[in-house]
């Protein structure tokens, strides 16, 4: 039985996933208030009305208080290594197409040690769903600055403000080759960070959503401005991207119609500075996938091709309850 | 002057009085406090000419720190656990350039499955990189330790990484006597490097090494670290003739002269070592503890000569090898050769589990009465391991191993406080 089949038919006897077949029983470790706990809200709520079946959904996280991610979700989880979250991810990819991949990363974990990956994995463009958690801090350490701390802010390597500038996830991701779908989202306007994510589940490729996250511990009243003021937030609508609701549109005036496929445009609005820019940046779905490109590479010697013909076979075989499949030489 | 202190600030104050000119690190449980505490007093001042470089990873802060060192700084990083992993190629780029680079390891365990709590793994995993270890019995130790490993370092030309226990060290506040800039100063002269990127006598350093002569430059790494092995003595000497405190050198006995079991340990449970043995020599036991304070260079003579009359010897040690046993102990057996001597190992604390007094004298009286297995886990919960391996044995896809053990003690699903306390 193919992968999708099998899907399929998990699907008919089994449909009417609830919100509570995504929590796990762990209760989530986060401070209250935290960012986190929306963004956790948000996937879960995805996850049931995209009907996911948890066993067929991952959640792969590195290390730090973002990475606790997959604990608390009921679905496949990977907390693994500080900075390694994406190449976990591509592993696993890789080996299982037919499942959906989450990446849940903090800005230390994807722009700080895992940098180099981030990169890589832009371009490998492999169809998984990434979430940068950025609080703009290391949390889990206990505050110390990160490559996309404000500059001046106090922390605990940095007691006298922080004086690089700091390095924006958006601009540096729409610079890498093969990028297809950037957006940026906030922890505090659920509605927006629940259409976006599931703009970037729906997209086939690496989507890389950025969240604005609070971090009331480290980080107290980094973003009360914008959360208090709705026009510092600009919205990005688009028949191809956002189409808000009359409620979220009767808060957030500040909108522009922004094409996805407008790259000139999406690198300017990753640079605004004085507002946030809140939606869909770039989705050019014409992208190759990391799977497509490699289709021209498969099997070509008789001998790689009968292996594969083999397995196929070997799917739909029924063998008799006391027989072992017989090895083909 | 005496002061009542955290020993990660201890550790950060001696590292200053010691005059580096450039540190560079990446936060990681249990060291932070001590980079941080070097960042304020570099930010504010209180150490100049000094740069300090918040780096993106571990492994750039060794980089960062080979470069700084073969530019001619006094070079200091820390790190632990899986940041020293993290680290590993260019810490043995380090000690391959003979760099004398000073590093901490706020000793800590290795993953999977994540722990923050301290044992010897991270250090042990280093043992055979070329870096001399040096590990702290207390805090006091730990700040003298790193004075003198800067100037060990640098008349050896070597890298040398103290070791200090994660939180049972780092984090524990006690009283210390920090020695005054001065006094420092008269011990530590300004570094002068053996080899130095000099526009006056360009050099490339990091030359490909073939067959002719890779062998020989591996080999002059070990004939410097056995030269070390004398050098680290007279350093300890001098060290306590300048400041008047015995610390460093190569091992250290506790009521050994007339021991018939000495149990050997490195690091700060070696303190809880003594007080149980005080308590079995109140009942009469010939017992007492050796302290290696130095493990590489290993000091073979040294740990032979106190081992030499004993009739056995017990490792107790916060690491082991997976398919072997214990990696203390090894080196230890290896000591002991053609003396007659029974050996134990007793691997204990990993992960944190605490080191009780209790459990201690439960396995020393076994060996005494030579009952102890030759390998033996302190306080290891074999219903827990029975439990799993059954598991096992019953299904295929039985399942991670760590989660389905949380699950069996009741522990994965507990509900607990905010994140406030994550360290
Ligand atoms: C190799 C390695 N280095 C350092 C650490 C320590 N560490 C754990 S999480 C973290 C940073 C977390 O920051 P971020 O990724 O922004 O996540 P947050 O906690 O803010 O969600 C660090 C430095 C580690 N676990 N492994
Ligand atoms: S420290 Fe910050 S990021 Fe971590 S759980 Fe607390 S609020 Fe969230
Ligand atoms: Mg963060």
């Amino acid at each position: 039985m193919s992968e999708n089949l099998s899907a399929c038919m998990m699907r008919m006897v089994e449909t009417d996933y609830a919100l509570s077949d995504y929590q796990s029983d762990i209760a989530p470790r986060w401070c209250v208030g935290c960012g986190d706990t929306a963004i956790l809200t948000a996937m879960q709520k995805l996850c049931r009305d995209e009907q996911l079946a948890p066993e067929k959904t991952v959640c792969v996280s590195g290390i730090g208080c973002s990475s606790r991610l997959p604990h608390y979700m009921n679905a496949y989880g990977f907390h693994g290594i500080h900075g390694r979250a994406l190449p976990v991810a591509e592993g696993v990819k890789i080996r299982r197409p037919d499942l959906d991949v989450f990446v849940t990363t903090g800005d230390g974990d994807c722009t700080s040690i895992g940098a180099a990956h981030w990169i890589h994995a832009i371009r490998y463009n492999m169809n998984m769903t990434v979430l940068l958690h950025d609080n703009q801090i290391y949390g889990l350490t206990k505050k110390q600055a990160s490559p996309t701390s404000p500059i001046g802010q106090k922390s605990n390597t940095t007691p006298f403000g922080s004086v690089l500038l700091p390095l924006n996830p958006l601009t540096v991701t729409l610079g890498v080759a093969n990028v297809s779908f950037v957006a940026q989202a906030v922890d505090w306007i659920p509605d927006l960070l629940y259409d976006i994510l599931k703009k970037a589940f729906h997209h086939r490729g690496l989507s890389f959503v950025r969240i604005l996250q609070r971090c009331p511990e480290f980080m107290q009243h980094r973003f009360d401005d914008y959360v208090r003021d709705p026009s510092k937030m600009r919205i990005l609508t688009h028949g191809n991207g956002l189409r808000l609701s009359p409620e979220v549109s009767r808060v957030y005036k500040n909108q522009e119609t922004h094409d996805p496929l407008d790259m000139g445009r999406a690198l300017a609005i990753a640079a605004i500075a004085d507002e946030i820019p809140v939606g869909i940046l770039y989705n050019d779905p014409s992208v190759p996938c990391y799977d497509d490109l490699r289709a021209g590479e498969r099997p070509s010697t008789p001998a790689l091709v009968e292996t594969v013909l083999r397995e196929e076979f070997d799917k739909v075989t029924i063998w008799p309850d006391d027989a072992e499949p017989v090895a083909a030489e | 002057m005496i002061k009542q202190t955290e020993g990660s600030q201890a550790v950060a104050e001696a590292v200053a009085l010691c005059r580096p000119e450039v540190i560079c690190a990446y936060p990681i449980s249990p060291q932070t406090h001590i980079v941080e505490g070097l960042g304020a007093l570099v930010k504010a001042g209180d150490l100049a000419p000094c740069e300090f470089l918040n780096v993106e990873s571990e492994f750039a802060a060794m980089s960062v720190a080979i470069g700084s060192s073969a530019a001619g700084a006094r070079t200091y990083t820390a790190t632990a656990s899986q940041g020293l992993l993290f680290m590993v190629e260019a810490v043995y780029n380090a000690s391959g350039l003979g760099l004398p680079i000073v590093m901490t390891v706020a000793n800590r365990a290795i993953g999977a499955p994540i722990n923050i709590w301290n044992d010897h793994s991270d250090s042990m995993s280093q043992r055979d990189c070329g870096w001399i270890q040096l590990f702290a019995e207390s805090n006091q130790e730990a700040l003298d330790l790193h004075i003198q490993a800067f100037k060990l370092a640098e008349e050896m030309s070597m890298p040398v990484m103290v070791c200090m226990d994660g939180f049972i060290l780092t984090h524990a506040y006690e009283q210390v006597d920090m020695p005054d800039q001065a006094q420092v100063d008269a011990f530590l002269p300004p570094y002068e490097p053996r080899q130095v990127l000099d526009p006056a006598e360009p050099v490339s350093i990091g030359a490909m090494v073939g067959p002719e002569a890779f062998m020989e430059v591996r080999y002059l790494a070990h004939a410097k670290q056995t030269m070390a092995l004398d050098r680290i003595p007279e350093i300890a000497a001098e060290f306590k003739e300048a400041f008047g405190r015995d610390a460093g050198g190569l091992v250290r006995g506790y009521r050994i002269e007339d021991a018939e079991t000495i149990v050997v340990a490195l690091g700060s449970v070696v303190g809880t070592l003594e007080e149980t043995i005080d308590t079995m020599r109140a009942e009469g036991v010939k017992i007492g503890v050796l302290s290696i304070r130095c493990f590489r260079p290993f000091p073979m003579a040294a740990v032979r000569a106190a081992l030499a009359r004993t009739a056995r010897v017990v490792v107790l040690e916060k690491s082991f090898a997976v398919g072997l046993g214990g990696i203390v102990s090894t080196d230890v057996r290896l000591a002991m050769v053609r003396i007659h001597v029974r050996g134990y190992t007793v691997v204990a604390g990993l992960g944190g589990r605490p080191i009780t007094q209790d459990s201690l004298l439960r396995v020393l009286r076994l060996a005494v009465a030579d009952e102890l297995k030759n390998l033996t886990f302190l306080d290891l919960d074999w219903d827990i391991v029975n439990r799993h391996l059954a598991r096992e044995a019953a299904t295929r896809r039985s399942g991670p191993i760590a989660e389905n053990l949380l699950r069996d003690i009741g522990s994965g699903a507990r509900p607990t406080t905010a994140g406030k306390a994550q360290p």
